[in-house]
């Protein structure tokens, strides 16, 4: 298995190369979840995730005669930036396999990096397949995770905070495939035995934390946290989880968008899905971790933006900044004005207004008007919504998904 | 279970919704009376402060479901309006036997009601018909966010009034009581908290005395809208711990403070309402000088 002395060196392999990402505490995200919160903004790695340093670590370790015949990886993500990256600073040819449906964004970023892409398969694993050829072909595979290398090199976040804040009593680590939690397993219960390890996991993709509790397999869905959607984990970050006694925790979907959006307004940080699942763990256990001087680590910030768009939107929803109520009026000349009187006086603002009889289902006399409404908070949302109501219309608040 | 701030929570959500009743001045037996008017309340009751306060909390998704709730009176109206008032609908199941006028106003806010013979069916039964189609359940008075929204008909008396040395509520299940209970011990840790149950309806009366929840048989009262069999668990796990005395009124008294009301105070109030100032007009609230009663609710049968 690997040790903290392995993670140490791996510290010093990437020393320079690898960017020593900020810690902060958070004054107001403390203050919301009520525990001293302690944010390593992995985000802010040049390809805006953790995966640089154990490619890096593991690339480091490549012989002349490996690295000439050069390396492969397969993966639509991080992983792959990651590895293109490095390999492209090193000098050492990459071959990165995707799935044909890997979105282009992210094929154009990899080749931008210097790596050449190859298309393949419907999916990761149909992508494997030619990876293995590749490999045969004289390649060296580098794993997203199940590699000691690989995890010696994540395991140096710990490092990084730690030293930055020695008196960090538990540690919430985003778990897909287990390296990160491995590394930073590793360091930690040897030379901080006393602070806790909890990894986090998608309710969809929580293959890890059965695997810990003795229970394969476990995958429902699709998740927002790609970043931690695996279904198969690395055994050898299973044993260590397990010898380290670290617990996992699962959070919900709808858990790890709230975090999202309270990471985007507190922090003014964009994260990835997996990136927020730490926080989203902190707010969902906020016992287990009341008081304590908490470490969450920010895995990564590549969020499509038009996933980052809905997150945001759904967001001002829910608080209740934004609003779509249906409201039944006659149909006659100066009726809408009227109701309008009515979201104006209430100081609420008209986003859009859908006025519709065609497809309404009501009387011939009568129409629909859906108002998209902004509003200050979800007490002004319902005091505009009862103001309407009291003005003696009908009205109907839609929820999200009627949006 | 709730704490102040829960309750200083709901007041500022229910601000702009409920009106600021008002306070109602006398002088009973030798005692300044001030009188929280709820029977003046939008819906005739306190009971739209914890209805929409525990609605407006749910997620859209929930609260688009529409209210489900049942009751025979004030609560069944405190909830269509709070569906009213929230952009969503209400079903609501009432006993047969229901005041008529209850019954009306009920409908009139827009709800759908589902009668239901309470001789045939258990209340468990008719809610667990009502869920089938979904909708979000709110109860009468065993929910936190229900007490802390009834909590804030004290807040605003307290608001009104200084150095009262006791607080009269009506008591059902619990709910009023709890919530105006946890201000009146914040504003005045001395504070007397009395509760007021009718004689036939004394379910807290006996509970508090037992040291745990007791069940009677349905009482027969002129009080209908106190005829709860047992309080309620989160309702009396917190009541057990603050309020200083039940005592109970007759149906007499009842009626005598009714009139009292109509007379000194010029308002209506219903005979659940009218309890607490029963207990103060017999004098079962003695050796205080500065008295607040809630005025629980208004809504009586004026063609009867």
């Amino acid at each position: 298995l690997i040790t903290a002395a392995d993670v140490e060196r791996a510290a010093k392999t990437i020393e320079g190369s690898v960017a020593r990402t900020p810690t902060s505490a958070s004054e107001t995200l403390s203050e919301i979840l009520g525990c001293h919160v302690v944010l390593k903004f992995e985000s802010l790695q040049f390809t805006a995730s953790f995966k640089e340093r154990g490619a890096r670590n593991r690339l480091e370790q490549l012989t002349a005669d490996e690295r000439r015949r050069g390396v492969v990886a397969v993966s639509a993500g991080n992983h792959a930036q990651a590895v293109a990256r490095h390999a492209s600073l090193l000098g050492i040819p990459a071959t990165i396999v995707m799935p044909t449906t890997t979105p282009f964004v992210k094929i154009a970023r990899t080749r931008y990096l210097g790596a050449h892409v190859e298309l393949c398969g419907a999916d990761l694993a149909e992508a494997m397949k030619r990876g293995r050829e590749l490999v045969a072909e004289g390649r060296t595979f580098v794993h997203p995770y199940d590699d000691p290398t690989v995890m010696a090199g994540q395991g140096t976040v710990a490092i990084e905070l730690l030293d930055d804040h020695p008196d960090i009593e538990a540690i919430v680590v985003p778990v897909g495939g287990g390296g990160l939690i491995a590394g930073i397993t590793a360091y930690t219960s040897e030379r901080f035995p006393h602070v806790q390890i909890v990894g986090v996991q998608s309710e969809t993709h929580p293959a890890f934390a059965r695997a810990v509790a003795g229970y394969t397999g476990g995958t429902t869905g699709p998740t927002m946290a790609e970043g931690i959607g695996v279904h198969e984990p690395s055994t050898i970050a299973i044993e260590i989880a397990c010898a380290a006694k670290v617990t996992v925790d699962v959070v919900s979907e709808a858990q790890i968008e709230d975090a999202a959006n309270l990471l985007l307004e507190i922090e003014k940080v964009v994260v990835e899905g997996a990136g927020a699942t730490g926080v989203a763990a902190i707010a969902a256990n906020r016992a287990e971790f009341s008081g304590k001087r908490v470490g969450v680590v920010l895995t990564g910030g590549n969020i499509d933006p038009r996933l980052l768009a809905s997150v945001i939107q759904r967001g001002l929803v829910r608080s209740g900044r934004l609003a779509r109520v249906r409201i039944e009026i006659d149909d006659r000349p100066g009726a809408l004005a009227a109701l309008l009187a009515i979201v104006a006086e209430a100081g609420a603002n008209l986003l859009e207004v859908l006025h519709q009889r065609m497809f309404a289902n009501v009387s011939l006399r009568r129409a629909d008007v859906d108002l998209m409404i902004e509003c200050q908070d979800a007490v002004h949302r319902d005091r505009t919504v009862a103001a309407i109501s009291t003005g003696g219309y009908r009205a109907k608040l839609l929820p999200l998904d009627e949006l | 279970v709730i704490t102040y701030d829960d309750v200083l929570d709901a007041a500022e959500r229910l601000r702009p919704i409920v009106r600021r009743t008002p306070v109602l001045e006398c002088d009973i037996r030798g005692a300044r009376v001030f009188c929280k008017a709820e029977n003046l309340q939008v819906g005739g009751s306190f009971k739209i402060r914890g209805a929409y306060n525990a609605a407006a909390q749910l997620t859209l998704t929930e609260r688009a479901t529409g209210l489900v709730a049942i009751s025979s009176g004030n609560h069944a109206q405190g909830v269509a309006l709070a569906a009213n008032l929230l952009g969503t609908t209400a079903r609501i199941a009432m006993p047969l036997d229901a005041p008529p006028i209850k019954r009306e106003a009920t409908a009139a806010l827009g709800a759908e009601i589902v009668l239901f013979d309470r001789h045939l069916r258990t209340r468990e039964e008719v809610i667990e018909e009502l869920m089938r189609d979904g909708g979000a359940f709110i109860p009468p008075f065993d929910h936190p966010d229900v007490m802390a929204g009834q909590g804030t008909a004290a807040l605003e008396l307290f608001e009104e009034v200084d150095a009262l040395d006791a607080l009269v509520v009506p008591v059902s299940g619990g709910g009023l009581i709890a919530g105006c209970g946890i201000v009146a011990r914040a504003k005045n840790p001395a504070i007397r908290l009395i509760g007021v149950e009718p004689e036939a309806a004394d379910d807290t009366k006996r509970s508090l005395e037992a040291g745990m929840r007791v069940t009677i048989p349905v009482p027969r009262t002129v009080a209908d809208g106190l005829q709860v069999t047992t309080p309620g668990e989160l309702t009396f796990a917190i009541n057990r711990h603050q309020i200083d005395e039940v005592v109970t009124v007759s149906d007499d008294e009842i009626r005598d403070a009714m009139a009292f009301a109509r007379r000194e105070l010029d308002t209506v109030v219903e005979p659940s309402g009218a309890v607490g100032l029963a207990a103060v007009l017999e004098g079962r609230v003695a050796g205080v000088r500065r008295i607040g009663v809630i005025l629980s609710g208004g809504n009586v049968d004026r063609r009867a």
